[in-house]
């Protein structure tokens, strides 16, 4: 019987791979009626090559424009905060250590999700928190790691870089660092290296452009507060689907 | 097609504006979100600095885009296919609902979760699965509320802004089967908890697309609750309906995007999430979808291309500015439209997607062409020349006759010549002062007064943008000067006449 479900199984997922297939071929038949169209309509025949394109990215003015770290922390503070966010200065590790300890006591939190970060190994949260369940993402192929960051009532992410200007906080997927510990639990606590934090969104944006398109992980999301919806009246409302607390532990 | 659902809607314009009007409530949510707005868009945008040099730069990289719309778009298909993506093309509203309807069948798909997309109401997308047994829900807070009560969104940005918290605790609570105190915080904890089991169950995640990336094939989505993120990571089948036009050429351009975008929309600096999806999850990952569709629509979208004066229409980044600088829909809401988009941009978009302007609505002539909406603009539209443009067109097609019946009478063969405005502007200012009371028009007559038969109309700035733009053609002028030199010498006697006489009254 579960042989038979299992050949069933894999027929269908022949089939949907043959669908997907043929879907393949029609679009790329379709994609060349369709752009030719547009150039068509453009009155031009098809370009291969790249226009020149003169206005690539932000003014000039912008480009150069740089606060000094202490101002960077100010300005990331202040726009953090006025988003909803709450902003923490730790001097090293161990103090974040503490702080989320601590913080995860006084919150009661029974259930933890931690990205796979060497940083994180090294907190030793499991140890400090021993009333808690501390999870470690993607360390067990078994488990159903979506539910597990469903139920957490902590995520705790290292950032891959934050921009003053506009108060955001950046994090890009991996094998190791999971989208939903950032976006499922209650609290989300957010660990930001003080050497990651730049002046402006373009200084991490052009990072993109730069490593190509190979390189680039599936999702890279920037994060500027907690959820937050205004569609009651325009009564603020926090944590509608994502994290309603949020800090940004800045160390360093 | 007429985009609000159900089929009693009224027909014009003026009646769906009557309609809006009977609603006190609805005009004044609807004034006072866009009031906020508004002033948080000028906060942002003062606060921020260089505006102008910003919206220039936005509106340059948009008219690059659309200009070599061709090979980015392709640059863009084939990366995003490199990534493993499924990119498919559709001319037609149909075709884009058949290729979803065809993968929601493959996927046996039950419930589908969306996050906002104007294209999915465009495509009227809901109401096709539902005939395939396929449940779609909304989970953007204001969608959501908006789908229970089996509407249309009436803002781009703040869908649900003519319903109150009583409204939205009745129906949520016949959602949840108790009843729900008229607490934001409870309606909105409860639609969390609610829509959390719909994001773990749902077989297919549904979204549009603020911005798609050619360089890297990547799609850009902003959003401040956190629904576009769940619904791109959680179910097993994510497809994305985008708009051709919706391209940018690079990360680097996104900043200027990212700039303007959510300043104009809501006054914030970035909104809440802005995340970057480029391709489906990869191989080792333990979140994000297994199978990744994206459809590039057309729909109308293309007719633009090559037309001088609609093709800058592409350049919209669908942030919302217009409607909430824009008198008339300040006044009336966004149902009073009757399409999918509303406001200045859907005044214009909405008949220029169907490219049918003997049976365009009425909807160009709601609009006080004062210029608002351009100014708001953060890639630089002119809209409200394209109105004109519109009825222009419109009088050619021989509709003539109900521009006269809509209180045109008159107007409309100035409207022929679209040249012709900007000295009717001059006129209209000329003659508003005969008419204007502490800052106010309520003259029953002339042009203005289908508009002012239901609403006070703002008397138009004293010196418009246009009066300081100074690329105005020779020929206008001579035509303002052979226009009408015994109507001006006449309203300028008699505007002499009441500032010696200093009238204050009359009119009203």
């Amino acid at each position: 019987m579960a042989d038979r479900t299992h050949t069933r199984t894999q027929s269908l997922l022949l089939s949907h791979q043959e669908w997907l297939a043929q879907l393949a071929e029609e679009s790329l038949a379709k994609q060349k009626t369709f752009i030719d169209g547009i150039s068509s309509k453009l009155r031009r025949p098809r370009a291969h090559t790249p226009p020149q394109h003169p206005y690539r990215g932000a003014p000039d003015f912008w480009r150069t424009f740089e606060w000094s770290e202490q101002e960077r922390i100010e300005r990331f503070t202040d726009h953090f905060k006025s988003a909803g966010g709450h902003v923490v200065r730790l001097s090293n590790m161990d103090a974040v250590k503490q702080f989320i300890t601590e913080k995860a006591t006084e919150l009661s939190a029974k259930y933890i999700v931690r990205q796979n970060q060497q940083e994180l190994d090294d907190l030793g949260l499991e140890k400090a928190l021993p009333d808690a369940r501390v999870s470690t993402w993607n360390s067990d192929a078994a488990e159903a790691w979506k539910a597990r960051a469903a139920e957490a009532d902590i995520g705790v992410v290292v950032a891959d870089c934050a921009a003053a200007y506009t108060g955001s906080i950046t994090v890009m997927s991996s094998k190791d660092k999971g989208r939903s510990v950032s976006l499922l639990p209650t609290v989300l606590l957010a660990i930001i290296p003080v050497e990651r934090l730049k002046t402006r969104l373009g200084e991490v944006l052009i990072r993109f452009d730069e490593a190509g398109r190979e390189n680039l992980p599936a999702g890279i999301h920037f994060i500027s507060g907690p959820s937050r919806s205004a569609d009651i009246e325009n009564d603020l409302t926090i944590g509608v689907h994502g994290p309603g607390i949020v800090y940004a532990l800045i160390v360093g | 097609m007429s985009g609000h659902g159900q089929g009693t809607a009224p027909a014009t314009v003026k009646d769906r504006a009557d309609l809006a009007l009977n609603d006190e409530f609805l005009r004044k949510a609807v004034k006072f979100t866009t009031e906020r707005l508004r002033a948080g868009k000028k906060n942002a945008a003062e606060d921020h600095g260089n505006w102008d040099d910003w919206r220039e730069r936005g509106r340059q990289i948009r008219l690059h885009t659309i200009a070599n719309l061709d090979y980015y778009l392709n640059l863009f298909a084939d990366n995003a296919r490199a990534n493993g993506v499924h990119v498919h093309f559709a001319d037609t509203a149909a075709e884009a609902v058949k290729l979803s309807l065809d993968i929601a069948r493959h996927a046996q798909a039950k419930t589908v979760v969306k996050s906002k997309s104007m294209v999915t109401e465009e495509l009227h997308l809901n109401q096709a699965l539902a005939t395939i047994g396929v449940e779609a829900i909304e989970t953007d807070l204001g969608e959501y509320i908006i789908q229970l009560a089996n509407e249309t969104p009436s803002h781009i940005i703040i869908p649900a802004i003519h319903k109150n918290r009583y409204q939205i605790a009745e129906l949520l609570s016949k959602e949840a089967g108790e009843t729900l105190a008229p607490d934001t915080q409870i309606l909105a904890g409860f639609v969390r908890k609610k829509l959390r089991e719909k994001f773990l169950e749902a077989d297919i995640g549904m979204t549009g697309c603020n911005f798609a990336i050619a360089e890297t094939g990547s799609m850009v989505l902003f959003e401040n609750e956190g629904n576009a993120r769940m619904v791109t990571t959680v179910p097993k089948t994510q497809i994305t309906l985008m708009g051709m036009e919706r391209i940018i050429p690079s990360w680097e351009d996104l900043e200027v995007m990212a700039t303007l975008l959510p300043r104009s929309a809501t006054g914030q600096k970035l909104t809440v999430y802005m995340s970057g999806i480029t391709g489906p999850k990869r191989a080792a990952d333990a979140d994000g979808p297994e199978e990744m569709h994206i459809v590039i629509v057309d729909n109308g979208r293309s007719l633009q291309l090559g037309d001088p004066e609609f093709q800058e229409l592409l350049n919209c980044i669908r942030c919302g500015a217009c409607l909430n600088a824009c008198p008339v829909y300040r006044h009336i809401g966004g149902h009073a439209y009757g399409g999918t988009y509303s406001g200045p941009i859907g005044a214009v978009l909405t008949p220029a997607l169907k490219k049918n302007v003997a049976e365009w609505d009425d909807i160009a002539n709601a609009s006080s062409l004062c210029g608002a909406c351009y100014e708001a603009c953060p890639v630089k539209i002119p809209l409200h020349e394209m109105l004109i443009y519109l009825r222009r067109r419109k009088v050619e097609a021989g509709e003539g006759k109900l521009l006269e019946g809509l209180g045109m009478k008159g107007f409309a063969s100035i409207m022929k010549n679209a040249g012709r405005f900007k000295t009717v502007l001059k006129l209209g200012k000329l003659g508003q002062k005969l008419v204007a009371r502490g800052g106010e028009i309520r003259l029953k007559a002339g042009p203005l007064k289908g508009w002012n038969s239901y609403r006070i109309t703002p008397s138009l700035p004293k010196q418009s943008f246009r009066d300081k733009w100074k690329t105005l053609e020779e020929e206008i002028r001579h035509g303002l000067q052979e226009l009408d030199p015994a109507a001006k010498a006449r309203m300028e006697a008699l505007v002499k006449e009441r500032e010696q006489e200093g009238g204050g009254h009359g009119h009203g």
